[in-house]
């Protein structure tokens, strides 16, 4: 699957480069028109994936940006906005937008709805799975997977595989893991964390991986 | 009206009448009427005269009460001038006149400075509106860095963020009318934005956090929601217990269940809790109690603008402390005399559960 086209219309500079590095950095290729360029035209020229935009603009406003494109696309368009009014989030809803976020987004939050929304319209049948060093991670069925041996995974220990997988052979240190569990609904501490690790460790040695983790002192865990 | 005071306002005219009648009875004397007519003459005069002034003295009464008591039963007292009908009088249609310039004049200074009000709240709104854009880029760039420093940081901003909503939304709290969506709401996935909308304060503090999976759903607005559950979280962390010896870490529990036709969402921390005689008062406008004086930081706003939209919401807030559980099971069993528990209850519209089955 080549990777995902995002749009990002917005009118502050800063913003804007930051949200590409944010996209960039979670596998996005973006692009950044002018937004005072026509916005409808660069949509068409550059068949984006998904479009991120902003309501309040220097020219057109989002709203009706929005009802142009949906004029000869049907592209995921997320709203984001400082203006939280309920009139607002009525609109873009009415004009044809797929989300809403308000400023200052959470970018966890950010992240996931971008995500759900590429998957519910570019769904390709096959299961998503990760691999490193011959284990197969299965998000969806929360399963890990090892020369033809599986462990069954709770919710917690999935999050920390994933986020570990995700960042393979790099080092995760503790406090960038907790705040991903956080962000996943997952309110744990340190000590919860630890845990966690040790009990990830057990079911990894029952089917034949020791010492896939491994920590380092001070740092956080690899793998 | 003053009845006593309706005669003797009446003085110069019975005067008048006594010297007419002096000097009927002068005349009637010289054109050789004998003094029993001219006695009786002046009886039935005197007769009519008080009869007439009883009859007008009751009849004005009567009139001027029941325009006292439509004025009363108005909802805006100041627009009586233009209820009244108007009057036959001269001098009532003065007064009426006079009444209906001051009523004027006062409309138009009410309007002047709800005018200015509503200038100011906009220039507020639109302050928020742009303020939010600085806050997101910063945001951003601590995201992308992320460094114990950016941490540090990123707390700050979720604070700062708390406050500016606060504003916005004591500012719109007025109006709610006009911002205020209705909505099935899963409880627990607002409870999960809240606690994101705070998750480097909650981490920092290193505050435990414990939701109970529920599918629990209420009407409700999402955003105004969020708001007042943010405002808690934020008391629940700024009076949490720090005491070393008290070997549980601070905590905050959601809780969920539905009773007697309400869904109710209980939020218990094992906090400080609320002194029982600051109890009763700690939604009011300003109120900071013996907690809020012992610590910094406390505007005494917070649960007043929750309270606020809660009543605009319909939705029941209650605070009870030490901590409380609705299910018979202490929120934290091994402290149970501490803490605080804040129950918001909805009420479940059965009209529209019974639509949707």
């Amino acid at each position: 699957m080549p990777p995902y086209k995002i749009m990002i219309v917005e009118d502050d500079p800063l913003i804007r480069s930051q949200l590409q590095t944010l996209l960039n950095g979670n596998g996005y290729v973006t692009l950044t028109p002018d937004p005072l360029a026509d916005i409808a035209d660069a949509v068409k020229d550059r068949q984006p994936h998904l479009l991120l935009l902003d309501i309040r603009l220097p020219g057109e406003s989002g709203f009706s940006l929005c009802s142009k494109i949906r004029t000869f696309s049907g592209l995921p368009i997320i709203f984001v906005t400082s203006c939280n009014t309920d009139m607002d989030e009525l609109n873009s809803i009415l004009l044809g937008g797929d989300a809403f976020i308000t400023k200052p987004y959470n970018t966890a939050i950010l992240l996931a709805k971008i995500n759900a929304l590429l998957k519910r319209h570019y769904a390709c049948g096959q299961e998503e799975s990760l691999t490193w060093q011959g284990a197969v991670l299965h998000p969806e069925s929360s399963r890990l997977e090892y020369q033809g041996r599986q462990a069954e995974l709770t919710k917690n220990e999935l999050k920390i595989l994933v986020f570990l997988f995700r960042h393979a052979g790099r080092i995760c240190s503790r406090s960038d893991l907790i705040d991903h569990l956080w962000d996943n609904q997952l309110y744990v501490d340190d000590n919860a964390l630890s845990v966690n690790i040790n009990r990830i460790r057990e079911k990894l040695s029952a089917i034949g991986l020791d010492d896939f983790i491994k920590t380092r002192h001070r740092q956080g865990y690899t793998i | 009206m003053n009845t006593r005071l309706y005669w003797k306002n009446r003085i110069p005219f019975f005067l008048l009448n006594v010297l007419c009648m002096l000097a009927l009875s002068f005349f009637l004397f010289a054109t050789g009427s004998s003094p029993d007519t001219v006695l009786f003459i002046v009886l039935v005069w005197l007769l009519l005269l008080l009869l007439c002034t009883a009859v007008s003295c009751h009849l004005r009464r009567k009139e001027l009460d029941r325009l006292l008591h439509i004025t009363e039963q108005l909802k805006r007292r100041c627009l009586i001038a233009d209820v009244m009908k108007q009057p036959p009088r001269a001098e009532d249609q003065v007064y009426r006149q006079i009444l209906r310039l001051s009523e004027k004049s006062m409309l138009e200074e009410i309007a002047g400075i709800e005018r200015e009000r509503t200038d100011y709240r906009e220039y507020i709104e639109q302050w928020i509106h742009e303020i939010k854009t600085p806050i997101t880029a910063m945001r951003l760039l601590c995201e992308n860095n992320r460094t114990p420093f950016t941490k540090e940081l990123l707390a700050q901003l979720e604070k700062t963020d708390r406050y500016t909503e606060q504003a916005l939304y004591y500012a719109r709290s007025e109006h709610t009318e006009k911002d205020f969506v209705v909505r099935e709401i899963t409880l627990c996935d607002v409870i999960h934005q809240a606690v994101t909308d705070n998750k480097y304060l909650l981490m920092q503090n290193h505050m435990t956090v414990d939701v109970e999976e529920s599918g629990l759903t209420v009407f409700a607005d999402e955003k105004w929601l969020r708001f007042i559950l943010n405002q808690l979280i934020a008391n629940a962390v700024k009076y949490r217990r720090d005491d070393s010896v008290q070997s549980a870490s601070p905590a905050i529990r959601f809780h969920m269940e539905r009773r007697d036709g309400t869904v109710r969402l209980s939020l218990s921390d094992n906090g400080i809790g609320i002194p029982a005689g600051d109890l009763p008062r700690i939604f009011d406008k300003g109120f900071t109690g013996q907690n809020g004086r012992s610590r910094q930081g406390s505007t005494g706003l917070g649960l007043y603008l929750c309270r606020r939209l809660c009543d605009k919401l319909e939705i029941g807030l209650e605070a009870h402390s030490p901590a409380v559980s609705g299910s018979g099971r202490l929120p934290f069993p091994d402290a149970p005399n501490t803490g605080t528990t804040i129950i918001l209850s909805f009420y479940v519209n059965h009209f529209i559960s019974q639509v949707q089955e």
